[in-house]
């Protein structure tokens, strides 16, 4: 029970967010990239929740609206590795063989370097932007989830129920969809979702050092690093979208645990 | 003579591990035909499950045919590509396990595993493979059929799941059952109707049956020929009657020894001294001797073959001298 709990709270922020961004002209009324030089730096007034930034723009605002870049950027760059790696994970295991070998050295060749490292690499050979970002997340994350469930199917492929399927001999092709694929997946799904955290890390970290999504477009990165020179004096404005990064983190840990609990029952 | 179904000719499988290669069968044949019913027995490890799984192709990564022959339906399989290979052994082969809840797949309702050959592999519609699945499932003895299709398997009881397994082996209508000691798990009531239903079908549709088990009683009920097996190799083979009343090698004499008899009060039961040899390490002379009650030096130094005598085989030098054991090992001590 306890796990459901987790689940449902972690699905209820992440939810509320979710649809926050998506009715986000009925959640504020200001447009996040609308300047009001009159008004900078304003402290949270009863106008403006969150006070404005340095060009005038309401934070609170610009919050809401860059959760839509940043949750959208975070799952599509989560789910094409997500697809590709479990495909992968899924026929190198089964296979085995030259396939296996030569598709699992570039994993190593991946894994070698350090996430950022790479992630940041491809981005400034790739340019800056979103589709660039997505790219770049999912050539460097596939190789995780083609490792988990690569490990799931050498286990499970020895299990007798996938011994009578190969057995009565069903098509490969049936064999790996309907009987590897629902009992392997599962890890990779619970491992998804801190993937996300991860990326979203990844993608406000890159719009920090501004390789990210272009300016003006509302987005949590460039809005710390543009919160950055008045830390002392308007700390809010760096801090709030660095908070947001962390209350999305712990619903999406909260729904991971959930998971875990749920389908290990 | 016509072709066997199957037939296996000296089998050798090696199978790698951490401590060396282990030679898990070393040279073992047989035939099997239509309607034959055929129980392998051993203690664990003595290979009786590797075999099973040569012949299926179901051995694991690590481990290989070393050497010999697989022929199905007169046809060498190594000489078939992988394709060709599964498309006959399923044609002709269907096999139950020990745990029928690791047999089905956790996911799938057990009535869908029953229609996935018959729709997938013989090109039945949706309806038409939900009939053959029921007919299946009426088959095996399951009531109700229509109300449980729809069940998944941990929803089912112990006998049920291994009567759905059977159903699943049975759906690609194979010739011979391989069955991997498919009632150890059960209690013995079902284990009983288990046996019973796998007598029918061996009676109502000349289904044959390999039979791969410890459980000497098992044997004595459903099959008609015996092979004993230890240490890789068939130590004797023949009629089931004749082998349970006059054992010809005296692994089997002590496996017979060893099962209780609930008619006679016994102080302590009967075991056989000793453990099963490393196959990791050549064999000298004949496996069993370090363990048996009729060894002598000659036994140490060769390792004797399977050789027929009278109606049975025995790979045991000293079987000739098999109906003086009982009073022989009396004396010699063993209880």
């Amino acid at each position: 029970m306890k796990s459901l709990k987790t689940l449902y709270i972690g699905a209820g922020i992440l939810g509320t967010l979710i649809v926050a961004a998506i009715f986000a002209p009925l959640v504020t009324s200001y447009d996040p990239t609308e300047q009001d030089l009159m008004q900078t730096l304003s402290g949270p007034t009863g106008a403006h929740w969150l006070g404005t930034d340095a060009l005038g723009r309401d934070v609170f605002s610009r919050l809401i609206y860059g959760a839509r870049v940043d949750l959208t950027i975070g799952v599509l760059a989560v789910l094409l590795p997500f697809i590709i790696g479990v495909s992968l994970g899924l026929m190198t295991g089964w296979f085995g063989g030259k396939f296996d070998s030569s598709v699992m050295r570039v994993v190593d060749t991946v894994i070698a370097f350090p996430f950022y490292v790479l992630a940041i690499a491809l981005v400034f050979i790739f340019g800056p932007g979103v589709k660039s970002i997505i790219v770049a997340i999912t050539l460097v994350g596939w190789v995780a989830y083609c490792r988990i469930v690569r490990a799931n199917v050498l286990v499970a492929k020895e299990l007798d129920y996938v011994h009578a399927a190969r057995l009565t001999g069903l098509p490969t092709r049936r064999i790996l969809r309907r009987h590897l694929l629902p009992n392997v997946i599962s890890q990779a799904i619970v491992f998804s979702m801190s993937d996300i955290v991860l990326s979203i890390l990844a993608i406000v970290s890159l719009g920090y050092l501004g390789l990210g999504v272009p300016i003006p477009t509302a987005e949590w990165g460039s809005m710390i690093q543009e919160g950055q020179p008045y830390i002392l004096q308007q700390w809010w404005l760096a801090t709030i979208p660095g908070f947001m990064v962390v209350i999305v983190g712990f619903a999406l840990s909260l729904i991971g645990d959930g998971l875990v609990a749920r389908l290990e029952r | 003579m016509s072709t066997p179904l199957i037939s296996v000719q000296d089998l050798n499988v090696e199978i790698k591990t951490n401590r060396g290669l282990l030679k898990a069968i070393r040279g073992v044949s047989f035939d099997i035909n239509g309607g034959d019913s055929i129980g392998i027995v051993g203690e664990s490890g003595s290979g009786k499950s590797i075999t099973l799984k040569a012949i299926l192709g179901l051995l694991p990564n690590n481990a290989h045919v070393s050497s010999g022959k697989i022929f199905v339906a007169g046809t060498d399989i190594s000489t078939l590509d992988k394709k060709a290979r599964r498309a006959l052994l399923s044609e002709t082969a269907g096999m139950i396990f020990q745990d029928a809840i690791a047999a089905l797949n956790p996911v799938i309702t057990v009535g869908d595993q029953i229609a996935e050959v018959p729709r997938f592999r013989l090109g039945q519609s949706k309806s038409e493979s939900r009939q053959t699945a029921l007919k299946l499932m009426e088959q095996v003895g399951i009531s109700d059929a229509e109300s449980r299709f729809g069940l998944y398997p941990h929803q089912l009881s112990g006998g049920l799941r291994q009567r759905i397994a059977i159903a699943i082996a049975l759906s690609g209508s194979p010739k011979i059952l391989f069955c991997d000691e498919p009632t150890t798990a059960l209690d013995v009531t079902i284990q009983a109707q288990v046996l019973r239903l796998l007598l029918e079908l061996r009676k109502n549709s000349g289904l044959g049956i390999v039979f791969v088990t410890h459980d000497l009683a098992v044997v004595n009920e459903i099959c008609d020929s015996i092979k004993v097996m230890y240490a890789g190799r068939f130590v004797e083979a023949g009629n089931v009657h004749t082998t349970f009343s006059t054992p010809t090698h005296p692994y089997t004499y002590s496996l017979l020894k060893a099962a209780p008899d609930p008619d006679e009060a016994v102080h302590r039961l009967f075991s056989i001294s000793g453990e099963a040899p490393n196959l990791t390490a050549p064999v000298v002379g004949c496996p069993f001797a370090p363990r048996c009650f009729a060894a002598d030096d000659h036994c140490l130094t060769a390792e004797p073959a399977l050789l027929s005598i009278a109606t049975s085989a025995s790979a045991c030098f000293k079987s000739s001298g098999h109906d003086t054991w009982a009073a022989s090992d009396s004396k010699s001590g063993v209880k």
